[in-house]
Order: C-alpha cells, then sequence, then structure tokens
C-alpha cells in the first residue's frame, strides 16, 4: 500500500464514521456538525485523487454552505435544537422505522458493495497530477457539457421562482402598501426588533423566513401579521385610504412587539 | 545581497521543492508574522481611533504603548475561564478553535516576496500555493462561519444563537458579492494560483484595470471581517456582545485573534489580488530596478498590507454600524447583480480580446454600455422616487416590514426547550457558581 | 497534457463548442419565453401581468412548434447536436411536436380565467384571512406561465437527451416546476400541498436511482452517453453487473416518472390533488416526454442488451396493465381514476416499448399523441363540472349530470370510451398499433393480458358512463360551467380523438416515417 492508499483509505473510514454519527446521534446539531466532518472527508478523499478544484468546491458549497443553511433550519425553525431525551413510545426522533431503516441500509450498502467490488476489482487507475484541476474540468464543462451545464442555471432560475412563490408573504400586497411597513418600536423596543436574521426580503433564507413566520411566535406575532396585511390590502381594494391602513398596521406592529416581549418573558 | 538580481519570478513549479526545514521555518515565520501582526493592529488600532476622537490612547505598557496589546493578551489569558452550566461544552470549546484554525491557515498562500535564498535554497517567499489557491481562502472564511455561528448556537442563549445566525448569514451572503468580485481577477490572471495573479500585475495592477471589482472587493471584506460598520453580529446596543457574549478569557482570546488575523488575510489577499501583491508601486520600480527582487519586496508588501488595516481602522472611526436589513440589501440587491453584470462585461471584453478585436473598439464600447446601464439606472431611480412619492422613507425608519417580525422574520422560538424547559431548573445554580472566585 | 503546463492557460486554448442553434431552436424558444416571463414578473405590475404573460406563452409555444414542423419538413440528415448533448432526429421532433400542441391545449386550460384554477398566494397559509384576502383582492399567481414554460423546455429536452447527464439535467429542469405547480389549487389546498409534497420527496428520491444509476454505468462504459454505452455493451466488455444494476436503477428513475406500477404510489395522490389543468399537463405532456426517454435509453443504449432487459420490462407491463385497470375499478373520485387510468395506459405503451421494432416504435408514437389529447380533453370537462366547493370529484356528484348537461356527459363518455378503445375512436387505433407491433415482435402473451386488462378497464369507464346516465340527478348537483378557453381545450381534445379514430392514416404514416430512420445516436 503506498501513502496515498493509506491516506484515501483513512478518509473513507473517516467520512463512513461520521456519516453513522449523522445517523444515530440525539442532537441535530451535533448531526449537521457530523456531516460537515463526512464532506470535508470526501473533499480530502478528492484531493487525495488528484482533483483538487473539486475538493475545494466541495469544501466551499457543501461544507460553508450547505450545512449552514442547515444549521439555519436547525436553529430557525421548531427543530430539537437541545439534546433530545430519549422517551420511549412517543419519542421524536424515533418514527418507529429503526429496524426497518437499519435493514434496507444494510441491505443496500450490501448491494452497491457487491456491485462496486464485482466492477471494479481488477480495474486500476492511474492518477495524474492536475487531472482533476479546474483547466481540464473547465475545458469539458464549456465545451462537451456547455448545453446541460447552461440548462442546470435554467433549473436554478425556475428553483428560484418557485422559492418566492411558495415563501414570500408579502406578494398578495401591494409594495405601496402602509400597513405593513409601520414600525413595531412604537410599542416599546421589542426585543428582538433587530433579529431579522437573513429575513425574507433579504433574500438569504426565504424559505425558512416563511415557515417561521407561520408558525414561529406565540401570542399576538402571528395574528397581528393577518390584521396588518387585511389593513394593507383593504386600502388597496378602496384605492387607498392609506392612513387608515397606516394606523391599523402600527397598532398592529405595537401589539405584536408587545406580544413577543411577553412572550418571552 | 547574495541574490542575483535576475533571480526568475516564481511560478507554480517553484513550490513543494523546499526541504522539510525549510517548509517548517516558513510555517513558523507565517504563524509569527500573524501574531505579531495581531498585537501591533491591536495597538495600532487604539492609538489611531484614540487620535481620531481627539485621545492618546493607550500609552502607558512598554514605550507608546507598543505593548499594550500583549499586556491584553496576558490578562485575557489570566482570566477566569467561565463555562456557562447549560452550554453544549464540547461545541463551545471547539467553536474558538474552529473559528481561529482556519484564519491561520489561510495566510499559508499569501505570497510575500519572489525567489529569494535561505542558506542556500532558492524559494519563494510564500508557504506555498495551490492551483486552485484563492478558492482555499473562500473555504477557509466560510469555515471560519462555522465557528460563529457554534459559538452562538452552543452558548444556549439568545443573544449568542442572534448573534451567531446573523454573522452566518452576513458571511454566506457577502462572501458571494465576494467570489463573484473575484472572477474578474481569474479571468485575466488565466489561474487561480497567487502567484500566478501576482505574476500576472507585473505591468498593471487589477485595482487599475478591474476597479469596481476592487471596489466591491473592499466593501464585502468589510462584510466578512465583521467589523464597523457590519459588526451587526455583536451589536452591543441589539446583542450584548453577540456570538461571543458567554465567552471569556482564552476562548475570548481566540474570537479575539481570528478577527484580527481575519483582518490581516483579507487586506493581504486584497494586497495580492489587486494591488499588485509584493511588486513595488509604480514610481518606485520604474526607477529602481532592483525593487522587485530579493527580500526588498517583503517591504512593498507590508506597506500595502498595514495600508489596508490602516484603511480597516480609519472606518471603523469614522462610520456608524449600519442596519441589518441594509446590509443584507446591500449585499444581496447591490453587491451581487453588479458584479454580475460586470463580470458579463469583463468577460465579453476578454472574449472580444482573444478573438483579436481592436481593444479601442472594444472599450469604446464597453464605456457606452457602462454609460448606459448608469442612464438607466438613474432613469429608473427617478420613475421609481417619482411613483413612491416620498413613501419609501418612512417604513425604512425602523428596517422594513416590522410587523413582519414574527410572520415573515425568522426569530428563534423563544420557548424553545433549550431555553426554558431544561434550562429554568439549573437557572439559580448558575447565577450562584459564575461570581464564586476569580480575578475580575 | 503534462501535469503543471495546463495551470496557467494561453488564453482560447479551448475552442468554442459548436452549437446548432437552428436544430435546438424550439427548446431554446421556450426557454427564452420562460426567462422572458421571469422578467415580466419582475417588471411588469400586476394588472398587467396576466395579460402579457398568457399571450407570450401562447407565441412562445407556437413558434417552437412551428418551427419543429419546419425542422421536420425539412428532412435534413438527422445528426447530434450541441456537442453530442441533444438528438435531432424523426422520433425525437415528432415527440416535441405533440409535447408542443399539448402544452399548447393544456396552456388553455391553465390561462382558463373565469373559473380560476390557481391559488391567489401561494405562501399564504390555507384558511388564513390572509388567503381569503388576496383572493377577494382578485390576485393571481401568474408565475405559473414562466414555471410552465420551464417545465415544457425541459420536457422538450428530455426525449432528446443523447447522454445520461444531460437527460438527468433535463429530468431535473421538467419536474422541479411541476412539483411546484402541483402545490398551487386553488381549492383544498392542503391536498394540493401534501400532493407537491408527495411528488417531490418520491421524485427526489426516483432522481437519486437514476443519478446512481447512470454513475454505475458511467463506471461500465466510461462515458454516459448512450451510443457509446451501447457500444460497449456490444463488445460485452467489462463487468456485467456494473452495467446490469446500471440499468436496473436507471430503469427505476424512468419508470418512476411514467407511473409504470411499482413506482406509480404517487400518481393517484398527485393527479387528484394538483391543480386540474396541471393534471392535464402532466398526464399529456410529462408522459409523452417521460416515454420518450425511455424509448431512447432503450432503443439506443441499451438496444444490444435487449434479451437482458425485456424480461423485466414484461413483467413492468404486466403488472402496471393489470394493477392500473383492476384498482381504478374501486376509485370514487373522478381525477383518481383518471390517474389510475393513466397507470393503465402506461401499461398498454410499455408493450410498444418491448416490441423493440420500428413499428413499436412507430405504434408507441402515435399511441401517446392521441391518449394525450383524449386525457386532456378527459381533465378539461373535469375542471367545467363545478359546484360550490369547485370541481366536483366526487364520482356519485356526476349521477345524471347526462341529463343536466348532455352534451357535456356525451363528450365526457366519448373520451372514457376512447381510452378504453373502443373502435372509431383513437384510442382504438393506438392500442392496435401497438398490440400489433408488440405480437410481431413476439410478446403475444403480453398483448393477451394487455386485451384482458383493456376489458377490465373498459368496465369502471362504462361504470361512469352508467352513473352519468342512468341514475337520478342529485338536488343540489354540480353545475357545468362552460368557458371559452376551456370549452376550445375539450373541442380540440374531441376533435383529435375522432380524427385519429377515423381517420388514422394520415398520422400513423407520420408517426411511420418519423420513426423510419430509429433515433440517431
Amino acid at each position: 500500500m503506498t501513502g496515498q492508499e493509506i491516506v484515501f483509505t483513512l478518509l473513507g473510514v473517516v467520512a463512513v464514521g461520521s456519516a453513522v454519527m449523522v445517523v444515530t446521534t440525539r442532537q441535530l446539531v451535533h448531526a449537521a456538525l457530523w456531516l460537515v466532518v463526512s464532506f470535508g472527508a470526501l473533499a480530502g478523499g478528492y484531493l487525495v485523487l488528484t482533483a483538487e478544484f473539486v475538493a475545494w468546491v466541495q469544501v466551499l458549497i457543501y461544507v460553508g454552505a450547505v450545512v449552514v443553511l442547515l444549521l439555519f433550519g436547525i436553529m430557525l425553525t421548531r427543530a430539537p435544537i437541545g439534546p433530545v431525551p430519549r422517551s420511549g413510545e412517543d419519542d421524536p426522533l424515533d418514527s418507529g422505522n429503526r429496524w426497518a431503516a437499519l435493514a434496507v441500509a444494510v441491505a443496500t450498502a450490501a448491494v452497491l458493495i457487491t456491485v462496486l467490488v464485482m466492477g471494479f476489482r481488477d480495474s486500476r487507475i492511474r492518477l495524474e497530477a492536475g487531472g482533476g484541476g479546474a483547466e481540464p474540468l473547465g475545458g469539458s464543462l464549456f465545451r462537451t457539457w456547455v448545453l446541460p451545464f447552461e440548462v442546470l442555471s435554467v433549473l436554478l432560475l425556475a428553483a428560484l421562482v418557485g422559492a418566492i412563490v411558495l415563501s414570500r408573504t408579502d406578494i398578495g400586497a401591494e409594495d405601496d402598501e402602509p400597513g405593513t411597513d409601520i414600525p413595531a418600536r412604537t410599542g416599546g423596543p421589542a426585543p428582538d426588533g433587530g433579529a431579522r436574521v437573513g429575513g425574507a426580503k433579504t433574500g438569504a433564507g426565504t424559505d425558512t423566513g416563511g415557515r417561521t413566520g407561520s408558525g414561529g411566535s406565540k401570542g399576538g406575532g402571528a395574528k397581528v401579521d393577518h390584521s396588518a396585511e387585511i389593513a394593507g390590502a383593504e386600502t388597496d381594494v378602496k384605492g387607498g385610504d392609506g392612513k387608515a391602513g397606516a394606523a391599523e398596521g402600527s397598532r398592529g406592529g405595537a401589539d405584536g412587539a408587545r406580544g413577543r416581549e411577553e412572550g418571552g418573558g | 545581497m547574495s541574490v542575483p538580481l535576475a533571480a526568475p519570478d516564481p511560478t507554480l513549479q517553484s513550490f513543494g521543492q523546499d526541504p522539510w526545514w525549510l517548509i517548517g521555518g516558513k510555517v513558523l515565520a507565517i504563524f509569527v508574522f500573524l501574531v505579531l501582526t495581531v498585537l501591533l493592529s491591536m495597538w495600532v488600532e487604539r492609538r489611531i481611533i484614540g487620535r481620531m476622537q481627539l485621545r492618546v490612547g493607550p500609552n502607558r505598557a512598554g514605550p507608546f504603548g507598543l505593548l499594550q496589546g500583549l499586556a491584553d493578551g496576558v490578562k485575557l489569558a489570566l482570566k477566569e475561564d467561565i463555562v456557562p452550566r447549560q452550554v453544549d461544552k464540547v461545541v463551545f470549546v471547539l467553536a474558538p478553535v474552529v473559528s481561529a484554525v482556519p484564519a491561520f491557515v489561510s495566510f499559508i498562500i499569501i505570497p510575500f516576496g519572489p525567489t529569494v535564498s535561505i542558506f542556500g535554497h532558492q524559494t519563494p517567499l510564500q508557504g506555498t500555493d495551490l492551483p486552485v489557491a484563492v478558492l482555499l481562502v473562500l473555504a477557509m472564511a466560510s469555515m471560519g462561519a462555522y465557528g460563529i455561528v457554534l459559538a452562538g448556537w452552543s452558548s444556549m442563549s439568545p443573544y449568542s444563537l442572534l448573534g451567531g445566525l446573523r454573522s452566518a448569514a452576513q458571511i454566506i451572503s457577502y462572501e458571494i458579492a465576494m467570489g463573484l468580485s473575484f472572477v474578474a481577477v481569474f479571468l485575466f490572471a488565466g489561474t487561480m494560483s497567487t502567484t500566478g495573479i501576482v505574476n500576472a500585475q507585473a505591468d498593471r495592477w487589477f485595482a487599475v484595470m478591474l476597479l469596481p471589482s476592487f471596489l466591491v472587493y473592499v466593501v464585502t471584506m468589510m462584510g466578512e471581517s465583521n467589523r464597523i460598520p457590519f459588526d451587526l453580529p455583536e451589536g452591543e446596543g441589539e446583542l450584548v456582545g453577540g456570538f461571543h457574549t458567554e465567552y471569556s478569557s482564552l476562548k475570548f482570546a481566540m474570537f479575539f485573534l481570528a478577527e484580527y488575523i481575519n483582518l490581516a488575510t483579507l487586506s493581504a489577499l486584497a494586497t495580492t489580488l489587486f494591488l499588485g501583491g509584493w511588486r513595488a508601486p509604480a514610481p518606485i520600480s520604474t526607477v529602481w530596478e532592483g525593487a522587485n527582487s530579493g527580500w526588498w519586496p517583503v517591504l512593498w508588501f507590508l506597506a500595502k498590507l498595514w495600508l489596508f488595516i490602516f484603511f480597516f481602522v480609519w472606518l471603523r472611526g469614522s462610520l456608524p454600524r449600519v442596519r441589518y436589513d441594509q446590509l443584507m440589501k446591500l449585499g444581496w440587491k447591490i453587491l451581487m447583480p453588479f458584479s454580475l453584470g460586470w463580470i458579463l462585461l469583463v468577460a465579453t471584453i476578454r472574449g472580444l480580446r482573444n478573438e483579436g478585436h481592436d481593444m479601442t473598439q472594444v472599450a469604446i464600447w464597453a464605456a457606452v454600455v457602462i454609460g448606459a446601464v448608469l442612464l438607466l439606472s438613474i432613469a429608473w431611480d427617478l420613475v421609481g422616487r417619482g411613483r413612491g412619492d416620498g413613501g419609501e422613507i418612512v417604513p425604512d425608519l425602523d428596517g422594513g416590514a416590522a410587523p413582519e417580525a414574527a410572520g415573515g422574520f425568522p426569530v428563534p422560538p423563544l420557548d424553545a426547550p433549550h431555553y426554558h424547559g431544561v434550562a429554568r431548573e439549573g437557572a439559580d445554580v448558575t447565577a450562584h457558581k459564575e461570581v464564586a472566585s476569580g480575578s475580575h | 497534457m503534462s501535469a503543471g503546463v495546463h495551470i496557467i492557460a494561453a488564453p482560447g486554448d479551448i475552442p468554442a463548442p459548436h452549437i446548432e442553434y437552428g436544430q435546438l431552436a424550439p427548446m431554446l424558444i421556450v426557454f427564452g419565453v420562460a426567462v422572458l416571463g421571469v422578467l415580466v414578473e419582475a417588471l411588469a405590475g400586476r394588472p398587467w401581468r396576466y395579460r402579457i404573460q398568457v399571450p407570450l406563452a401562447f407565441a412562445g409555444l407556437l413558434a417552437a412548434f412551428v418551427w419543429t414542423i419546419v425542422l421536420a419538413w425539412r428532412h435534413e440528415p438527422f445528426h447530434v447536436a450541441a456537442m453530442g448533448a441533444l438528438g435531432v432526429d424523426g422520433p425525437t421532433l415528432f415527440l416535441q411536436g405533440t409535447i408542443l400542441v399539448l402544452a399548447l391545449v393544456s396552456l388553455l386550460l391553465i390561462a382558463e380565467r373565469s373559473a380560476a384554477h390557481f391559488t391567489a398566494q401561494a405562501s399564504a397559509l390555507p384558511g388564513s384571512e390572509a388567503e381569503q384576502q388576496s383572493m377577494s383582492a382578485g390576485i393571481t399567481q401568474t408565475e405559473i406561465f414562466p414555471l410552465m414554460m420551464f417545465a415544457v423546455g425541459g420536457m422538450l429536452m428530455f426525449p432528446a437527451s443523447n447522454d445520461l447527464l444531460t437527460m438527468f439535467v433535463a429530468l431535473e429542469v421538467l419536474s422541479l416546476p411541476l412539483y411546484l405547480l402541483c402545490g398551487l389549487a386553488r381549492r383544498r389546498r392542503l391536498l394540493s400541498q401534501e400532493a407537491a409534497v408527495k411528488y417531490f420527496l418520491l421524485g427526489a428520491f426516483s432522481s437519486a436511482f437514476f443519478l446512481y444509476g447512470a454513475a454505475l454505468l458511467y463506471g461500465y462504459a466510461g462515458s454516459v452517453r448512450l451510443s457509446d454505452i451501447s457500444a460497449q455493451a456490444g463488445q460485452g466488455a467489462g463487468g456485467e453487473t456494473l452495467l446490469l444494476a446500471g440499468i436496473a436503477l436507471l430503469s427505476v428513475g424512468l419508470l418512476f416518472k411514467l407511473g409504470a406500477v411499482p413506482f406509480h404510489m404517487w400518481k393517484p395522490d398527485v393527479y387528484q390533488g394538483a391543480p386540474t389543468p396541471i393534471t392535464a399537463l402532466m398526464a399529456s405532456c410529462t408522459l409523452v416526454s417521460a416515454f420518450g426517454a425511455l424509448l431512447r435509453v432503450y432503443y439506443v443504449g441499451f438496444e444490444t442488451l435487449r434479451w437482458d432487459w425485456r424480461p423485466a420490462m414484461w413483467g413492468v407491463a404486466i403488472i402496471t396493465m393489470v394493477v392500473g385497470a383492476v384498482v381504478a375499478i374501486t376509485q370514487t373520485d373522478i381525477k383518481r381514476m383518471l390517474a389510475y387510468s393513466s397507470i393503465a395506459h402506461a401499461g398498454f405503451l410499455l408493450t410498444g416499448v418491448v416490441a423493440t421494432s420500428r413499428q413499436g416504435l412507430s405504434g408507441t408514437l402515435f399511441y401517446l399523441a392521441a391518449y394525450g389529447f383524449t386525457t386532456i380533453g378527459a381533465f378539461a370537462v373535469v375542471t367545467m363540472v363545478r359546484d360550490a366547493g369547485g370541481e366536483a370529484a366526487h364520482l356519485s356528484r356526476w349521477a345524471g349530470l347526462g341529463r343536466r348537461s348532455p352534451v357535456i356527459a356525451g363528450v365526457f363518455a366519448f373520451f372514457l370510451l376512447a381510452m378504453a378503445g373502443i373502435p372509431l375512436t383513437s384510442g382504438f387505433t393506438g392500442k392496435f398499433a401497438v398490440f400489433s407491433a408488440a405480437v410481431d415482435g413476439g410478446a403475444t402473451p403480453l398483448v393477451v393480458v394487455g386485451v384482458l386488462a383493456s376489458a377490465i378497464a373498459a368496465f369502471f369507464y362504462v361504470r361512469v358512463i352508467v352513473v352519468m346516465f342512468f341514475s337520478d340527478p342529485e338536488a343540489d348537483g354540480p353545475s357545468v360551467v362552460v368557458s371559452p378557453a376551456t370549452a376550445t381545450a375539450v373541442a380540440l381534445g374531441l376533435t383529435v380523438t375522432v380524427v385519429l379514430g377515423v381517420l388514422p392514416q394520415p398520422v400513423l404514416d407520420l408517426a411511420g416515417t418519423a420513426a423510419s430512420q430509429m433515433f440517431v445516436r
């Protein structure tokens, strides 16, 4: 075994081990962190296989963006972000399919391993330095695969439009609607007045934004939102009784802030 | 200076030929350099800000207060290390490390100078280089985000969580614009290796040739570094200390260290990508042949680096903090579309040049296109303002749609189990323990 | 290329790819219109959007269709375009033309305004005040038009893909907008959202199968190009295991899109939950597109392995026909029943694939065109029969429709008979074409099963007809809302179903000509 092979094997062990941890840990955030380790080990594997560009892009995209978004999803929704205690029957992390899932996983792994071993047992691939670098990759991407590559951007555009359609709640109301835009601070310093982490408007987390909003804060929050929207929409329908809507909205906003303060203790 | 003036500029092939002691020496040197830079830049920052605010600044420890950074460091290290009871211990301890280590790693690909002779070995003044070196910096920056978001989460405190999330959102958003600002550089350098990029700037700095990219980078640099005017993650008025509210002693020092190293890394990257790296600025290099060989380039590099660090401090002394939604709007709605448009233009120009078109004509057309876009956007603005009837200004007072704060914006659930459920029982006990002993 | 030398690129040492824009124009037009639609959403004021989007979408689809006809007319030697990514050949052009026409008819339903099918605001919670407010404000979600165009673009690309990677991209481009569109129904929104989530999760799962299969085939052949895989398999090179496992996984991904039986679970739920115009789009265009891709993969990529995959395909075809026909009997929801009927039809179509002959190919092409029109017409009728809660979905509500509005009930009965394959309808001609090809291909037992399944299927089609014409109408039964666009769609569906039943020869000839050179490779 050469040094390269040993490193590759070790990385594989790390990747598989951390992947197992992802599904067995009882802390969702830890699961995400183990996923980072797994992705990192994969990136290491790419490096060993001389696919330098792919490796760093793996770190950049999967480790740097995908899992961070995953963490956002966990932390901004009502997912259990603390350790989940084992609680028998109604364990939130146990759907009751544990054994079936295990059986399927083991069977899948067995089939795949058999297939790969039978398929590649005797084949040896000689690695050349730079074979997976940026330039060969770019060359084939922009020559042979240029059409699928361009169409992928169309796919991303469609996904983008779809995400906005599904999550943007302010789309129904017109832009110049005053009701929704009135300060919340009128009701006192809202503790989370500055807490709009990557809100829907910014586009950073449209998805989580919409969802948290729908079930996010108890008390006044959710209801006020609608009343304010209605106020705005009414002005819209009537053709612009702006002031009434604004007043409604500001009252709603104040209520919302108070409600949240109470909710937060 | 024993090095012949004709020592060729390093290329990617110059790496990977050093003996082990030289590699170790380089790594150690970079480490020491970074630590010293941090200590010094803390002093510099406080002195400059002091001067800007008509104060003196620290002047007690050592000559001119130069040892102030060291004193602060020692003080931090000797403080009691408090680990609140409810935190997730492993992650809580891991987070500062995750934050600091990538910051150190990025610097390994920064070129300090050309090929020099060290104990008879011809070697470039640079840790190492990769064909995709700049990607490494970006990857490390995104790794650094983990330190912050995990610190925020593991502290199990709302302020920390919010600070951590804010910061992660900010870093990710600005990293996209930052990556886009690099694209034009890659297009013109034809490589992503820092050596190659510095070599490509032998005639003209990219800051001149690709001014818009440079400007975008400078803004995103501020965003990435989590400093004023973009220091929302630790906005004292809103979040106490942000993600590091619960940290103390050495762990806090690690965050501090990471922040200042990032400052240095971002400045060094700006120098490398846009300001010609270690190459001497124009009047010097035209007059003096030897300015770009031997050890002199280190001087030019350091001068540019410190210029940037000064710029950071200057901004901190003069700008107020922006609002979070403004920050995000700037990142997503201005910097990113602008960068994309600019890349389109640059790629077109580059493509035309490759096909051998007349460059002056291309330049004229490019200017026409830029002018048209500017005019259009101004016209759009004017029309939009007329339509908005001034109503735009009013809602902006509080940063967008406030009633949506509950309905539209992601507000962490305040009744999540780890704020109350478990925490409530132990709340009193923690309060006792915290002030039991210590030197603060 | 030696190590290191390539790092610093000399400008322009990657030659520019050669793209045959003229040959790809139908697809490019559709994608272009979709992007334009997004721009309209971004820039046009709300009152203008619908008025701009609808003509834009119609114009785009029409232009693409005309261009397709021109391409087919010119009889250029067929070849592989866009650096080998897409094949432009007879069957592909026939399929693309069919998809475009069917999309045009579906667009008539989607653009229907008098009986809006789509939610006013997808992000408003079902049953919330915000939802009612946006409804009463008369807002419509006009993003459906660009999304639909994206999906149609993907559908055009899917059967044309000449390699597995392009095919996967096309699969995603066609699926993703459909997942979204499924969740946008105006009434019974929870059902609709559930359908969207189910479709999305299962679709993502099947995409993973497809991708894994493609990876294994790449491992086998060292290329994802269908012709290379075929060539490698012809030489018997490499490990059989990789090849067979790859084919199996790839087939799962493809059969899922058709809704062939072990992978049909999504179809009833999604067809029921989705807005009916989208159901029509899926039942016609997606089916055509997915069959096109399946045909290309099996006729080009796995042609040399015919004896390996045919037994499995036999099995799938048989259970698809039988399960589709039998389970449909128990359905009480019209849309669910049509979904199971669509599953059964996928089984009938698979017999044409099993034939692996020119005749089988042309028969399948004809069947796809005929069935597409019939099914769109049927779903269009479903949108017209409405009561207070929207479409009258339950079968019992359709009781006595024949007395209240005999024309509509008669038309629906005709569509059902066409689906059952009664002579003088397009369904009969289609089935005949496919079954005779299968018999020639030596799949007589399969055809016997097919005929039996048709008989079972005829039972539940006739049952609906009986309910409509021979039972007493409910007092508060649904009324029939006739609006011009939907009526046009129904009329088109009816005309094609009749014409293809009475005078099928021109289209049969067209399909035969299209199939005469088979697929390019």
